[in-house]
């Protein structure tokens, strides 16, 4: 037994890091979320020669096949800085179904995704079907797509979609050009300052050729895939929560009141004690999560799902904690600190909430 | 990374396995699985068969006789002989006083008292706590006055776990009064039949008889029993709770009461339990897996400090709210509380078997979070070197 990370890991958290640090402050989100695109181009590019974008695919999809861990690390590192790029929509989502997939035209779409030249998303949701993704309403009949998905991450960005439908009574997942006709869409900004759609498709036509997957083998890639950003959200939870207590302890230092650092208070330092446990039994999951999830275990939903239910309640816990020790700065926009808040209550509301969670670990 | 242990790790769990299932003895075992309280003879029974297959010294260097176990071994000793429902192992002598000994005392000391430890042969109870000195230890005022080629001990010591079956007791005593409240405690070793010495029983709400009083009225302590340097007692003392430490996250023993609680549960039909139960084997995950954390940390090379205050609030914070999770599942038969016999007695009243001890449990429990340093305690810890605030 061995927890350490290898070397490499260890750089590539590095690496993330010093962007995050010198390319990806607090002010310079705050540019991004401002700008049309809800994007950087300029990160997107060079997360693109860092070779970031084609981490986790295959090595036959040109990609450096690397595993959950190094994205676990990425998005914890992601999480501390609050990155908002849309790594999981391109990369995880919409990504790793094609990556697993025997879609031919794959390599292509993948390239095009490493290289940061096209947006891809996957278009999982339904407003009726909330985190239930296996049977959605949407449908393929006499080749003709109908039907709307909500909560299409960075849904305005992309050039095609992958949508969960029902075509011949079973699940398939295809491809759809933005761009082509039936397809209408409206944005929408998530809590966490993120760009999402919903999409309407109107008697879009489907080809053969459009076609990733059906039956099983589109329940397997939607499963797998939605479990996999399951674990990256809630890597990126971790990050968060590691973060809000650090920035709290920090804070509490410099804050003078009553002639003294307020961190000379117990009972501030007790309510900072348990956001560093919490914090810490959250990264003890997530290595549970992250290694079974490698070794591709028969559990590994299962403790994908105890590490979400924990980041679920005790993240949101560690950031309100965070937010009341920084007092009214706590609740200033402008201020980095209450955004963690934000996305610790998006983290818990996708993908099965802390409540959806507790019960799939039970079952 | 590598979450499986080595092919040599797999070989000593099966090992203990053995040892559970041919050698645990079998008067302990089925006490210990009906809930019922163990004897003196039972206790001194189950660890001489440690000490008979040689794990009596189970975090011992090799060199006093111990069995020189890697922390991974450790590790799966504590979770196996949890798991297998064992007695948690008396800690006073082998765990407590012994490294003391081997640390600070002199060649004859560790002759006298090692030995006796290992074999068992020596019941040790802890001289810590006072009427006035609990988590603030350091104030404690038991008075050693040195007359000769002896001490005269006078003064009490409280919550004394078991020292009515003890045959020795290791004391903080005050031998000077002068500087400051650390400076001036020294360690003595004392037979507890010596003249002046009185035990007397303190039941705790769960109706046990486990923790006592200790007065010490001019009991003459031989000189040869001061462990170390006199005045340096404050630097033992804290060297032998860091030991204590150990195993405190009892991962083992939690996962053995989830599965019966499990069992229990899964006969109610009652979905908010359903949903307690599911977030306290999540919780008891976490545990483990920061538990085996520090440990890779601690086999890489590393020296995993107060982050270690974790298992003890986590692993007692876990046992305490299984122990109230039986109590809710007891549902009205958490009533039948004490047995038919009163206090202490192992007689079951009506209900199911888990109600009759739920609420002897729920109450004995309490007991962890208060010792080994009150998990407040061990909050000031965190805060002060992990926070550093």
């Amino acid at each position: 037994m061995n927890l350490s990370y290898t070397e490499e890991q260890v750089m590539l958290r590095e690496q993330i890091q010093k962007f995050c640090e010198t390319e990806y402050d607090f002010y310079k989100r705050e540019e991004v979320v401002k700008s049309e695109d809800d994007f950087d181009a300029n990160a997107w590019s060079l997360f693109a020669e860092q070779g970031w974008l084609s981490m986790p695919f295959s090595e036959e999809s040109g990609g450096f096949g690397f595993g959950p861990v190094e994205l676990s690390i990425l998005f914890e590192e992601f999480g501390k800085s609050l990155v908002i790029e849309p790594y999981l929509s391109n990369v995880v989502l919409a990504g790793s179904v094609l990556d697993k997939s025997n879609f031919e035209g794959k390599v292509e779409l993948i390239e095009n995704i490493c290289s940061g030249s096209m947006h891809v998303s996957l278009a999982y949701a339904e407003a009726a079907h909330s985190y239930e993704y296996l049977k959605p309403d949407t449908n393929v009949s006499d080749s003709k797509l109908n039907g709307t998905k909500t909560l299409v991450l960075n849904g305005k960005n992309a050039s095609k979609l992958i949508v969960s439908c029902v075509m011949n009574e079973e699940l398939s997942l295809v491809l759809v050009d933005t761009t082509a006709d039936g397809v209408s869409f409206n944005t929408f900004r998530t809590i966490d300052e993120k760009t999402c759609a919903e999409f309407t498709f109107e008697n879009v036509s489907i080809q053969d050729s459009d076609i990733i997957a059906s039956g099983d083998e589109a329940k397997n890639l939607l499963t797998e895939t939605i479990n996999l950003a399951t674990l990256c959200i809630s890597a990126e939870a971790v990050g968060c929560m590691v973060s809000c207590y650090n920035k709290t302890v920090q804070y509490t230092k410099e804050r003078e009141q009553f002639d003294q650092p307020i961190s000379n208070f117990q009972v501030l330092q007790h309510r900072m004690v348990d956001m560093f446990i919490d914090s810490e039994l959250a990264k003890s999951l997530l290595f549970k999560a992250m290694l079974e999830v490698d070794a591709d275990s028969e559990d590994k939903f299962k403790h994908v799902s105890a590490l979400k239910a924990h980041v679920g309640k005790f993240g949101k816990l560690s950031a309100q904690n965070a937010v009341q020790l920084h007092g009214g700065m706590g609740v200033s926009e402008e201020m980095m600190i209450g955004h963690y808040l934000k996305k610790m209550v998006a983290i818990d509301a996708m993908f099965g909430n802390a409540d959806f969670h507790l019960k799939s670990f039970s079952k | 990374m590598d979450i499986n242990f080595s092919k040599e790790d797999l070989a000593f769990r099966d090992e203990l396995r053995e040892w559970l299932a041919n050698d645990y003895p079998k008067h302990v075992k089925d006490k210990m699985d009906k809930g019922e309280h163990l004897t003196r003879q039972d206790m001194v029974d189950y660890h001489k068969a440690l000490s008979a297959k040689g794990w009596m010294g189970y975090n011992w260097p090799v060199e006093y006789g111990g069995t020189g176990w890697s922390a991974t071994q450790l590790y799966l000793f504590n979770k196996e002989f949890g798991m297998a429902g064992c007695p948690p192992l008396l800690a006073f002598g082998v765990s407590m006083v012994a490294p003391v000994i081997w640390t600070f005392g002199n060649e004859e000391q560790k002759k006298r008292f090692l030995p006796d430890i290992l074999d068992f042969n020596t019941w040790w109870c802890q001289g810590y706590s006072e009427p006035g000195s609990g988590s603030d230890l350091a104030s404690l005022k038991t008075k050693a006055v040195k007359d000769g080629d002896h001490y005269v001990v006078n003064g009490s010591k409280t919550w004394t776990t078991l020292a009515q079956n003890a045959d020795w007791i290791f004391l903080l005593v005050r031998t000077d009064s002068s500087g400051k409240k650390q400076e001036g405690i020294s360690f003595l070793l004392v037979d507890m039949k010596t003249p002046g010495i009185e035990v007397k029983p303190i039941i705790t709400i769960d109706g046990d008889h486990e923790v006592n009083s200790v007065f010490f009225t001019d009991v003459k302590v031989p000189v040869e029993n001061l462990v170390g340097e006199e005045g340096k007692g404050w630097t033992y003392a804290k060297f032998l709770l860091a030991h204590e430490r150990f195993g405190i996250a009892a991962v083992g023993a939690s996962m053995r009461a989830l599965n019966q609680l499990k069992e229990v549960v899964s006969e109610l039909n009652n979905s908010d339990l359903d949903k307690k139960v599911a977030e306290m084997e999540i919780a008891i995950s976490a545990l483990e897996m920061t538990e085996l954390r520090l440990l890779s940390d601690l086999e890489n090379g590393g020296h995993p400090g107060a982050e270690s205050s974790i298992l003890k609030i986590k692993g007692t914070e876990i046992q305490q709210g299984l122990t109230e999770l039986f109590v809710e599942a007891a549902g009205e038969y958490a009533l039948m509380y004490p047995g038919a016999g009163g206090y202490g007695s192992n007689d079951k009243p009506s209900g199911p078997e888990h109600a009759a001890v739920s609420l002897e449990r729920f109450l004995n429990f309490r007991k962890t979070s208060i010792y080994g340093g009150s998990n407040e305690i061990q909050k000031n810890i965190i805060s002060k070197f992990v926070l550093g605030v």
